[in-house]
C-alpha cells in the first residue's frame, strides 16, 4: 500500500508516520509514553479523558494525542512544561470524585489511573470538599460495578456500541451528575460482555465471580488456549497458589483480537464445582467405592481384558458348535474387538484423542467416535481430511457476502460473529441465515430464513437451485433427481446473486447442519452452492478440538491424518451393540444427540470405564469405574481450531485431588493392556508422533463421490429441533456456576410458535407432557414466535430432557 | 643498656608488690560502690519504646468489627514472605479474609507489615516473651491475631496514641 | 414488539415523522430532541420511561440512547411535574439584578422550594441550571416558553395569580 507519509518530531526525534494517523498512534508505534484512560486502540476515538494532553508548536493549547491527526512538520513535546502541566491538571480534575479505596479495589494493582497517578499526577490535591458517591448497578452475574469509581472514559459504552453490537450501557446526566448506567438496571447480556473488565481503566467494572479473591501482583499469568469453541481464543489463566482466580485474553490479532467471549472467561469455575471427581471410584456390587489410582486402572484393564477373553471364548464355543453342525464351512468371524467402543468428546485435547483412537486399534477395534451429537453419517466417506473453516479467521473481515446453514454463530462462536460483523460495517456484507429457527444477530443480516428441520434441506435445495440457474452450469447426476422442477424464490436468488458478485464470500455449515437428520444432504447443497457461486466452503465445527478429533483419527473410519489403509476400521456407535464401552470425558446424559438410546446401551454393557473430570448421576447409574482426569487449565495438550492451527498448552496448576491428564491415564491403560507403542513421558511427545504423520495433509474442504441425494419431504407434523445453548457444551461449562446464572443458561422448556400451540391446544407457561417414542417428560411451555411451524424447540443438554430421546426426532406435545 | 637494667628493676618491683593485682582490683572497687544498672530480668523489665516490635496482633474497631479489609498489602510488602492472606466477599458485600496466618519462624519483626497497613489493623505488641511446643504451632491464624488484638487493644491503642505524633 | 408497551399518540407520531422529514434518512437521531419536545408537552410537561421508550422504537434508537439525551438536557423533566413550567433565571446578570429575592418571593407565595410542585398541581417552579439569554431585562422568568423581564414583586404575583 502507498500511503502518504509524512514527517513530525516528537520530543526530538523525527518520525515518520501515515499522513492522517492520531498522533497517539504514531508514539504508541515508537515507544513514546503518553498517558490515556478512553483511548484504546480497538474502539473509536472519543477524547473526553483530556489525560493525553501535548504540546504542540503553534498550537495554542495542549491537544490530545488521541484525536489529533498528524500533519507535516508538527512538532511535538509530550514532556514540556506545558505538557506536564496539563497532565497534572488533568490527573488533579479525574482524582477530585474518585475515592481513595484502592485497598479493597480489586483493580488495586494493574489499575491505570493508579499507575497515571504515580507517572504524571501531583502529590496533593488543592480539592477538599466531599466526593460524590455513585449507587452500583446489578448489571447481571459476571460483572460487578462500583460506579462511584467511574472516571467517565467510556470505553464501556463503545464497546457495547461499536464491538458487542449492543447499545446496553449509557451514560446519563452530565457534569457531576454523570454516570455509567445501562437501561434500568438491565442485565448485560452481551456474549462478549466480560471484555469490559479489562477495558475499564479502573476498578468501576470488575469480574464478579473473581470478586476479592486475589491481587493482581500475586497471581501467575499462565498462556493457555479457550477450550469451548471451534476458534481457539487465546488466554492467560492467572492462578493464585495453585488455584485459577480468573482467565483474561492473550492478544492474538489473528485469532481473537484482544477479545474474548464470556464462556472462555468464566467457563474455569467449573474446575472448582462441587461435583468434581477427586478420587477414582469403582462399582461393586452397585456400591460406589474409592479406590487407589493401581486398583482403578487394574480394574479397568481387567474389564476390558475379561471382555476379549470372554468373547473369544464364546467365539471358539459357537465355533466348535457350528463347525460340528456345519462341518467344516467357513464361517465369517466376527472380531471379538468389536464389542469394546470408545466415545470421545471433541472437546478432549489432541493427545488424548490420538491415545484413545491408537488404544482401541491396538486392542483391534475401531469403534471410536467424537461426532456424539451427530445423527447422519450416511456420507462420512466423502469427508474432507478435517472439516475447517476453508479459510483464515481473521479473512472473515473481508467478505463481501456468506451464507450460514445452521449456525447460531453469535451465540456458538461469539469471536466469529464478530469478524462477520465487522465485515457488514465495513464492507456492507451481506450475511445470510438458513436456520432451523430465528436468531437474532447483532449485525445486519441480508436473509435470515427460518423454516422447521424437517424443511431445511428443501429450503437449501431452493437455494442450489437457483445456484445452478445463476451459474448456468450442468446440475451434476446426483442432484438431478433432488433439484428438479425447483422454482426458487426472490430471496434465494438475491442470496445467490449476492454471493456470485461479491469478491470474497464463503458457504458455512454450522453446528446445527452438523447435528442436523439429513447432514449428508445439507453439505452436498451447500458444496454445491458454494462451487457455483464460487464461494469458499467451510464448516463452523462444533467443539474446541473437533478439527483435531479428525486429524487424531477418532472417527470409525479413518485413522490418523484420515489415514484408510492399514487401519482398523469400526462402526458408528448408533449400530453397536459394545459390552465395554471407554468414555473420555463424555457425559452420556448431556452429550449425545439422543441421550437415551445412549443410556441403554451404556446399562447392557458390562463395562463402561469412564475418564472424566466430573462425578454426575448418570455416569454412577452406567459406569462400572470412573476414572478422574483433569481439565483444560490442569493438563498440557493441544488443540487444532477451525482455521487448522494448532496450539499446544501447558498445564497451569495441579488438578483436583487425585485427578491425573487424561492422556496419562490413557498411556497407563496402554501398558496394562500389554499393548506397544504406550511409552510417552510427555504429552508433546504424543502430539509430536501425530504431527508427523499429518504433515502431508492439505486442508480440502471439497466432498469426494458425493452420493445421489434425496429430498426427505415428509415427515411427521411436529419434529423435535434444539440447539445446545452457548453455556451448555459441554461438562465444564455446565458446571460454571456464574455462567449458568445469566439469561443465557436456558432452563429447560419447549418453545412453540402461537399457531402451533393454539392448533395443540396449549397456552403461555402451561405444563406440558412431550412424548417421543416410550419416553416422556413434563416441560413448561413458551410461546416464542422465532420457532417455525412444524417444530418443537427443547434444548439439548440442558438438564430434564436427558429422559427424552432423538433431539431431532418426532415428537408429541399434549396437554397434561 | 642501662635502659634494659632499669626495665628489669622496674619489673621486679612490680611483681613483688602486686601491682598489676592491685590496679585490677581497684576497677572492681570502683564499680563495687557504682549505681548498678542491672535488672533482674523477668521479676524487673527494662522500659519499652511504643514502636516496639514483638508478636503480632489484628485489631478491630470500636463497634467490634475487624478492621482488616484484605487488602494484601502486609503480605505483598513482607520481606520474608511470613504472611499469607486468602480472601472472599462476605455476605455484607465487604472485602474480608478467610485466612490470615503470620509464620513466626518466617518473620523477622521488621515492622513492614504496621507501615503498610492502611487501616493500622496488623500491629506489633510489645510482647516478645513465647514459646512453641509442637510443630505448627509458630503459625499464628487470624483467630490467634484477633485474640491478641482484643486482649492488648488498651496497650497497643495507647501506643499508636504515643507514637502519633512522629508519624 | 409487545402490545402491553406504550405507544405514541397518532398526533405525536405525525409531528415525529414531520421533524424527521427535515434531516437525512441516515441520521434517524437528529430528530430525537425535538421528538422529546413533542412527547413531553403532550404528557403535560414530563417524560416517563415508557415514553422514551416508545420515542426509542419511533425512532430506531436504543433505549439507553434516549436516556442519555432526555437525562442530559435540562428541558426534559423525568419526574412528575405540575402543569405550569416556571422557572427563575438565578445566573450572573440576573442574579446582580436581584433574582435572590425574586426566588424568595415566589416560594414564599407558593410555599414550596425550588424543584417543587404546588400541591394543587398548578405550579412547578424549576431549578434553572442554564442562563436563559435575556440578561437585559433582568431579573427575568420563564412561564411555560414564554419570557417574563424586568421582574418586581408586584410583576411576578401578577403573572403567578394569571396561571390556571
Amino acid at each position: 500500500m502507498s500511503e502518504e507519509l509524512v514527517t513530525i518530531t516528537v520530543d526530538g526525534r523525527e518520525i515518520q508516520a501515515p499522513k492522517g494517523a492520531m498522533l497517539i498512534e504514531v508514539t504508541d508505534k515508537a515507544n513514546i509514553k503518553v498517558p490515556r484512560f478512553c483511548y484504546h486502540q480497538k474502539l473509536s476515538v472519543a477524547a473526553n479523558c483530556r489525560m493525553c494532553l501535548v504540546e504542540v508548536e503553534k498550537a495554542p493549547k495542549a491537544l490530545p494525542a488521541c484525536a489529533t491527526p498528524v500533519m507535516e512538520g508538527m512538532v511535538v513535546h509530550t514532556q514540556s512544561a506545558a505538557a506536564k502541566a496539563a497532565q497534572h491538571s488533568v490527573m488533579e480534575f479525574l482524582l477530585i470524585n474518585h475515592p481513595l479505596d484502592c485497598p479493597i479495589c480489586d483493580q488495586g494493582g494493574e489499575c491505570e489511573l493508579q499507575d497515571v497517578a504515580m507517572g504524571y499526577g501531583n502529590d496533593v490535591s488543592q480539592y477538599v470538599e466531599g466526593k460524590r458517591v455513585v449507587l452500583d448497578k446489578n448489571i447481571g452475574p459476571l460483572i460487578t460495578t462500583e460506579l462511584t469509581r467511574c472516571i467517565h472514559c467510556t470505553r464501556c459504552v463503545r464497546f457495547g456500541e461499536e464491538i458487542a453490537g449492543i447499545r446496553e450501557l449509557g451514560m446519563t446526566s452530565r457534569g457531576e451528575n454523570a454516570r455509567i448506567a445501562t437501561c434500568v438496571e438491565q442485565t448485560v447480556a452481551s456474549e462478549m460482555s466480560g471484555n469490559v473488565i479489562d477495558l475499564c481503566p479502573v476498578g468501576a467494572l470488575t469480574a464478579k465471580p473473581s470478586r476479592f479473591a486475589a491481587r493482581a501482583w500475586e497471581m501467575m499469568q499462565h498462556a493457555s488456549v479457550a477450550p469451548h469453541d471451534c476458534v481457539g481464543s487465546n488466554l492467560f489463566v492467572h492462578t493464585l497458589r495453585g488455584e485459577v482466580i480468573r482467565v483474561v485474553p492473550r492478544d492474538n490479532e489473528a485469532i481473537n483480537e484482544a477479545w474474548i467471549s464470556d464462556r472462555d472467561r468464566f467457563s474455569y469455575e467449573g474446575i472448582y464445582s462441587e461435583d468434581r471427581l477427586t478420587s477414582p471410584m469403582i462399582k461393586q456390587k452397585d456400591e460406589w467405592k474409592v479406590v487407589d489410582w493401581d486398583e482403578a486402572l487394574k480394574f479397568a484393564a481387567d474389564g476390558i481384558k475379561s471382555v476379549l477373553t470372554q468373547l473369544e471364548q464364546a467365539e471358539i464355543q459357537d465355533d466348535t458348535q457350528s463347525e460340528s453342525e456345519d462341518s467344516g464351512e467357513v464361517v465369517n468371524k466376527t472380531n471379538p474387538a468389536d464389542k469394546i467402543a470408545a466415545l470421545v468428546s471433541p472437546n478432549s485435547t489432541l493427545e488424548e484423542l490420538y491415545l484413545a483412537q491408537k488404544l482401541l486399534r491396538s486392542l483391534g477395534s475401531g469403534n471410536i467416535d467424537h461426532r456424539l451429537r451427530q445423527s447422519d453419517f450416511s456420507d462420512q466417506d466423502a469427508a474432507p481430511t478435517m472439516p475447517w473453516l476453508g479459510q483464515n479467521i481473521e479473512d472473515l473481515e473481508k467478505l463481501n457476502a456468506a451464507l450460514l446453514i445452521g449456525s447460531n454463530v453469535r451465540k456458538q462462536q461469539p469471536i466469529i460473529a464478530h469478524r462477520l460483523r465487522k465485515a457488514t460495517l465495513n464492507n456492507a456484507a451481506h450475511i445470510s441465515f438458513v436456520n432451523p429457527r430465528v436468531y437474532d444477530f447483532h449485525f445486519p443480516v441480508a436473509s435470515n430464513i427460518a423454516v422447521a428441520q424437517q424443511q431445511l434441506s428443501a429450503e437449501l435445495a431452493l437455494i442450489a437451485a437457483a445456484a445452478f440457474k445463476a451459474s448456468a452450469n450442468d446440475v451434476p447426476d446426483h442432484l438431478k433427481k433432488a433439484l428438479s422442477g425447483l422454482k426458487p424464490k426472490v430471496e434465494h436468488k438475491a442470496m445467490v446473486s449476492q454471493l456470485k458478485e461479491g469478491e470474497n464470500t464463503t458457504v458455512l455449515l454450522g453446528d446445527l447442519a452438523n447435528m442436523h437428520p439429513d447432514f449428508s444432504v445439507l453439505r452436498v447443497l451447500a458444496e454445491a452452492i458454494a462451487t457455483q457461486t464460487n464461494s469458499v466452503f467451510g464448516y463452523l465445527t462444533e467443539a474446541a478440538n473437533t478439527a483435531g478429533a479428525w486429524l487424531a483419527g477418532a472417527v470409525p473410519h479413518r485413522g490418523p491424518a484420515a489415514a484408510t489403509e492399514d487401519v482398523v476400521q469400526g462402526s458408528v456407535f448408533a449400530e453397536q451393540n459394545p459390552d465395554a464401552v471407554l468414555l473420555l470425558n463424555v457425559e452420556p446424559d448431556a452429550d449425545m444427540v439422543n441421550s437415551q438410546a445412549m443410556i441403554e446401551t451404556l446399562q447392557q454393557a458390562s463395562r463402561v470405564i469412564a475418564i472424566t473430570a466430573f462425578d454426575s448421576a448418570a455416569l454412577r447409574d452406567t459406569a462400572s469405574v470412573m476414572l478422574p482426569a483433569a481439565t483444560f487449565a490442569e493438563t498440557s495438550g493441544s488443540y487444532v481450531n477451525a482455521e487448522g492451527f494448532w496450539q499446544s498448552f501447558k498445564g497451569v496448576c495441579q488438578p483436583s485431588g487425585e485427578a491425573r491428564p487424561g492422556w496419562k491415564i490413557l498411556r497407563v491403560l496402554g501398558n496394562l493392556l500389554d499393548q506397544q507403542g504406550f511409552d510417552y513421558v510427555s504429552s508433546d511427545e504424543v502430539r509430536d508422533e501425530l504431527r508427523s504423520q499429518c504433515e502431508n495433509i492439505e486442508l480440502d474442504n471439497t466432498l469426494n463421490n458425493a452420493a445421489t441425494i434425496k429430498i426427505n419431504g415428509a415427515a411427521a407434523e411436529l419434529m423435535r429441533c434444539g440447539d445446545v445453548p452457548m453455556y451448555s457444551g459441554d461438562a465444564l461449562l455446565r458446571r460454571a456456576s456464574s455462567l449458568q446464572q445469566t439469561q443465557d443458561a436456558q432452563v429447560i422448556c419447549v418453545r412453540l410458535n402461537a399457531a402451533e400451540a393454539s392448533r395443540l391446544g396449549v397456552a403461555e407457561s402451561d405444563s406440558v407432557l412431550v412424548k417421543q417414542g416410550n419416553s416422556s417428560a413434563q416441560l413448561s411451555l413458551v410461546i416464542d414466535d422465532s420457532i417455525p411451524t412444524g417444530s418443537a424447540w427443547i434444548p439439548m443438554a440442558v438438564k430434564g430432557n436427558e429422559l427424552l430421546g432423538d433431539a431431532f426426532g418426532e415428537i408429541m406435545v399434549e396437554k397434561v | 643498656m642501662g635502659g634494659v637494667m632499669m626495665n628489669k628493676i622496674a619489673h621486679f618491683i612490680k611483681s613483688f608488690t602486686l601491682w598489676e593485682l592491685l590496679k585490677g582490683l581497684s576497677v572492681t572497687g570502683r564499680y563495687l560502690f557504682k549505681t548498678k544498672v542491672t535488672i533482674q530480668y523477668p521479676e524487673e523489665k527494662t522500659p519499652m519504646s511504643p514502636r516496639f516490635r514483638g508478636l503480632h496482633a489484628l485489631r478491630r474497631y470500636a463497634n467490634g468489627e475487624e478492621r482488616c479489609i484484605a487488602c494484601k498489602l502486609c503480605e505483598a510488602v513482607c520481606p520474608a514472605l511470613a504472611i499469607t492472606i486468602d480472601s472472599e466477599e462476605r455476605e455484607d458485600g465487604t472485602r474480608r479474609t478467610t485466612r490470615y496466618d503470620i509464620d513466626l519462624f518466617k518473620c523477622i519483626y521488621c515492622g513492614f507489615c504496621e507501615e503498610a497497613c492502611p487501616v493500622d489493623s496488623i500491629v506489633e505488641t510489645h510482647i516478645f516473651e513465647y514459646h512453641f511446643e509442637e510443630h505448627g504451632s509458630q503459625v499464628m491464624t487470624k483467630e490467634m491475631l484477633l485474640e491478641m488484638g482484643d486482649k492488648y487493644e488498651k496497650e497497643i491503642a495507647a501506643n499508636r496514641e504515643a507514637d502519633a505524633k512522629y508519624r | 414488539m409487545n402490545t402491553t408497551d406504550t405507544q405514541l399518540s397518532k398526533q405525536s407520531c405525525a409531528e415525529i415523522d414531520a421533524l424527521l422529514a427535515k434531516f437525512p434518512a441516515e441520521g434517524r437521531k437528529s430528530a430525537l430532541l425535538g421528538a422529546l419536545n413533542v412527547v413531553q408537552h403532550e404528557n403535560k410537561g414530563f417524560l416517563t420511561e415508557d415514553l422514551m421508550d416508545a420515542v426509542a422504537r419511533h425512532l430506531d434508537l436504543a433505549k439507553i440512547e434516549v436516556y442519555e439525551v432526555a437525562s442530559f438536557y435540562s428541558m426534559y423533566e423525568l419526574k412528575p411535574v405540575a402543569r405550569h413550567n416556571v422557572a427563575v433565571c438565578t445566573n450572573i446578570s440576573c442574579m446582580l439584578m436581584g433574582s435572590q429575592s425574586i426566588v424568595n418571593h415566589v416560594e414564599n407565595k407558593l410555599g414550596i422550594k425550588l424543584g417543587e410542585s404546588t400541591a394543587d398541581g398548578r405550579i412547578y417552579l424549576k431549578i434553572e441550571e442554564e442562563c436563559l439569554a435575556a440578561c437585559a431585562g433582568g431579573p427575568m422568568m420563564q412561564v411555560d416558553h414564554v419570557y417574563h423581564e424586568n421582574l418586581t414583586p408586584e410583576k411576578v404575583d401578577e403573572i403567578l395569580d394569571g396561571l390556571e
